[in-house]
């Protein structure tokens, strides 16, 4: 792809809630695709003979049960295209609980959006999370859980990939968690930990609340 | 319960983060409808509240033409609300009834029980357990004689309703045919007896006399000492002697749904669907669906040019199927790919063409189809030797099939999916052998095309299904062959295919049994199944979820044993479908029967009519002037 070819890249922001929040990444990413046919969009395609597939990357993969506020996904289009009205229509053809809610120009990235990714802003809603919280990361204490990861297990200190927690409240935590292929922090194993260290109900933990309120891409890099 | 207040649930997502594939059963799809808020504001005997149930899997439920259809077409009225419930998979059913919960719709959560209609879409069999077990994780009461008047009415229909009897006792009601029409009729009769607070048994007596509706409490089968059927007495005397299925007669002008519900989760045939017609012409013995939806109907090629826009546009679909008993007999199929394909390319939306018969593979449809995404093919001879094609009334010759297997070839196809059936009538060992003859000079056909002409590799599948006799079809006399001869049957391929190009596959032994036993079988059969259920059957068109040893152990009480069902039926039994009436007449299946043993073939609609008793309906094919009958030349 050249500047001249006309393509044109552009990183939409994204909100999903409700019904939504249960669709895995597979399904979810068919379902953009889905959408940007109904609304129009001039997605541009893969080249694979055998296998094209419209340019769509997400910045990073998003759980089931897991809402978003704003996450990115990157758009290949033919052509440049008036975005506000096409962010309108495009709106109109998700189903109900996804919604753009910001977008901006991709900036002259020499790397995919997904190896930018490096942070994310989440907010969990259970009773009695807070105190589990305190007494599971209070005083810089290393908290050990099991990874596996394409078949093998091992040990890692979840506590090293919070980066920040902004707010504890009695029934929800706020905090930056690491995202992207270094430090990533899974939710799960988060949660894992509270149920296990800091006395979390496993009922409240299954029924918690999940929302990622931001992802931090690094678009200097 | 409102989406908000679902979602805000801890308790539901505890339970939707311990099942495989939550989003099955959120809903918040595309195109589903949720009018609750005008709905309700309706009085409660202004409004019918009705459950649309399908006793399989959402992926499955999803893929089905009837769910979309039905659906849209009672959201039509503004009085009913139709929504959707789909058999939970496993892991929710352990957590619903773990926790005492009821199942509920997807659209509003409502329990079942608090519906007005319940309707099951049947399709197979293997599903009957399933029905049982929804009707009570809704706390419904199983058997329709233990429902009282405040419990929904539980209404069954779809393409085995044909013969519903071994599950008769469970439904207040069963409809025959086409349901477009016939359902919101239905519905709509039921809320003028609502609204007049007249009970379900007036209600039974107003509606039995439509086409298509089915009261079985109305009927009553005595039986001989030695089990068969004696007669089916009407017991209700303002029911009719015979219920007639209903049929759109105007398929045409039959509304395609024009928002059709799309999924957030891949479901099994993820694509937009085209019906171009319905009904065959071919009369194939052993397919029950080519007799049961007669006479072939087709809607005109503007029309479905039309929806394809306007399905492409709303829908987003990468792909778009034509639906049909057999796809290359719709006389505009030329033209309708011509148009198709100009929509389709340019937005990378693969045309899927499935029942494509082999003798239509050729030229121009192949060398199109080759041009858009090209996805494996699969041809269905069904039998290995033209002797026993002929019996079936395949009517397919082997040069039909080596000259579609070599137009695909040359036009790159390297997957090639063959369709058997094992134990047909007459079939002999010589039969089964043929089929390993025929895929082995298949890839012979491959090897002599020169390589730059074709693709690298090959792979041919064999799949093989076991022959099961159907109601209202020719063969409803045939017996099944017993296991031992399936085992057969199937070692002898097993050992025949062995070739790394070729991989074969085989349907179960056991399921085929069950499902030959509950096809052609009675209301006595209710207690098998419900005895199936309680020992644990679910889900018995999955492979991993059927287990045997509970069907072996349920069959076990029928008093003949299964021998009784899969045996060949006298000439002149009374089956227990007798009072049903689908157009075709027994005197057509008794002659074609006598056709099929002396090997001789049937000519398909379009080269004459062979009275099979459709015409009554003077509709499609059956009409003199039909354009799709070869003797207006327009059809050959």
């Amino acid at each position: 792809m050249t500047e001249n070819s006309g393509e044109n890249r552009l990183i939409l922001y994204f909100a999903r809630h409700g019904a939504t929040a249960w669709i895995a990444h597979l399904d979810n990413m068919r379902l953009f695709e889905r959408a940007f046919n109904r609304a129009g969009w001039p997605i541009a395609w893969t080249e694979d003979a055998f296998n094209p597939r419209p340019i769509l990357v997400f910045g990073l993969p998003v759980g089931v049960g897991i809402e978003t506020r704003r996450d990115p996904v990157e758009v290949t289009l033919k052509n440049r295209i008036d975005v506000e009205p096409m962010i309108l229509c495009l709106n109109r053809s998700f189903p109900q609980g996804i919604e753009i809610v910001h977008w901006e120009e991709a900036p002259n990235m020499k790397r995919s959006l997904m190896s930018l990714v490096k942070a994310a802003d989440y907010r969990i809603e259970a009773p009695m999370i807070g105190p589990a919280y305190s007494l599971t990361f209070g005083g810089g204490r290393r908290v050990i859980v099991p990874w596996t990861r394409k078949g093998r297990t091992r040990e890692i200190d979840i506590s090293s990939r919070i980066f920040e927690t902004y707010n504890i409240d009695n029934d929800s935590i706020e905090f930056k968690g690491g995202a992207g292929s270094d430090l990533h922090l899974r939710i799960d194993l988060l949660l894992d930990a509270l149920v296990r260290d800091g006395k979390l109900a496993p009922e409240d933990a299954l029924g918690a609340r999940i929302v990622r309120k931001r992802v931090h891409c690094d678009f200097m890099s | 319960m409102s989406e908000m207040e679902r979602f805000d649930s801890p308790l539901y997502r505890s339970i939707l983060r311990r099942v495989n594939k939550p989003a099955r059963y959120v809903g918040g799809e595309l195109n589903a409808i949720d009018k609750s808020r005008d709905f309700f504001s309706l009085s409660c005997t202004e409004r019918v509240h009705f459950a649309l149930c399908f006793p399989d899997l959402y992926e499955i439920g999803m893929s089905n033409l009837a769910i979309q259809v039905l659906y849209s077409a009672l959201n039509c009225e503004d009085y009913i609300f139709c929504e959707r419930c789909f058999a939970p998979d496993v892991d929710l059913r352990m957590l619903l009834r773990e926790n005492n919960l009821p199942i509920v719709s997807i659209e509003t959560m409502t329990p079942l029980n608090e519906f007005d209609l319940i309707g099951f879409s049947l399709h197979y069999e293997l599903a009957y357990t399933a029905v049982l077990e929804m009707l009570d994780l809704a706390g419904i009461p199983l058997y329709a004689a233990d429902r009282g008047e405040n419990d929904p009415l539980v209404v069954a229909g779809g393409p085995i309703a044909c013969n519903l009897e071994p599950m008769a006792p469970f439904f207040d009601l069963i409809m025959l045919g086409d349901g477009e029409y016939q359902l919101p009729n239905l519905v709509h009769e039921y809320r003028k007896c609502k609204m007049a607070k007249l009970s379900n048994s007036y209600f039974f007596l107003q509606v039995c006399s439509m086409d298509g509706v089915y009261v079985p409490s109305f009927y009553e089968p005595n039986y001989k000492e030695d089990g068969r059927i004696d007669e089916i007495k009407v017991i209700e005397p303002h029911a009719p002697k015979k219920v007639r299925k209903a049929l759109v007669r105007d398929f045409d002008h039959t509304p395609i749904p024009k928002s059709p519900i799309v999924p957030n989760i891949e479901v099994t045939h993820d694509r937009m669907v085209l019906e171009i017609f319905r009904g065959c012409a071919r009369g194939c013995r052993f397919c029950q669906a080519g007799f049961t939806y007669r006479p072939l109907r087709e809607r005109s090629l503007g029309k479905l040019v039309d929806a394809a826009k306007h399905l492409i546009d709303v829908t987003g679909y990468d792909e778009i199927g034509l639906l049909s008993l057999s796809t290359s007999d719709y006389s505009h199929l030329d033209d309708l790919t011509r148009a198709l394909l100009p929509m389709t390319e340019p937005r990378h939306i693969n045309l899927s063409l499935p029942s494509l018969r082999l003798d239509s593979f050729e030229g121009d449809l192949a060398e199109r189809l080759a041009r858009i995404r090209r996805a494996g093919l699969t041809f269905a001879p069904e039998a290995g030797t033209q002797r026993l094609r002929d019996v079936i009334n395949k009517n397919l010759t082997e040069n039909d099939i080596f000259d579609a297997a070599r137009t695909a070839f040359e036009n790159g196809w390297d997957r090639l999916k063959l369709y058997f059936m094992l134990g047909l009538p007459t079939e002999t060992e010589e039969d089964v052998q043929a089929i390993v003859d025929l895929t082995m000079r298949l890839l012979s056909v491959w090897r002599d095309i020169p390589k730059e002409r074709r693709s690298k590799r090959l792979m041919v599948t064999v799949s093989t299904s076991f022959f099961i006799p159907k109601p209202f079809t020719p063969f409803q006399w045939e017996r099944q062959i017993s296991i031992e001869a399936m085992r057969a049957k199937q070692k002898l391929l097993a050992n025949g295919l062995s070739d790394r190009r070729i991989s074969y596959r085989w349907h179960d032994f056991e399921s085929s049994v069950v499902e030959a036993v509950l096809a052609r079988g009675d209301r006595r059969l209710s207690s098998v199944i419900e005895h199936a259920w309680r020992a644990g059957a679910y889900l018995d068109a999955w492979h991993e979820h059927f287990d045997p040893d509970i069907w072996t152990a349920a069959l076990s009480l029928i008093p003949g044993g299964t021998d009784f069902y899969t045996r060949e039926r006298d000439e002149d039994e009374v089956f227990p479908w007798e009072h049903l009436d689908f157009g075709v007449t027994r005197h057509f299946f008794e002659r074609e029967r006598k056709l099929a043993h002396d090997g001789r073939v049937t000519l398909p609609c379009f080269d004459g009519c062979a009275v099979c008793g459709c015409d009554l309906w003077q509709t499609g094919i059956c009409l003199p002037s039909s354009k799709v009958r070869s003797d207006t030349g327009v059809r050959k």
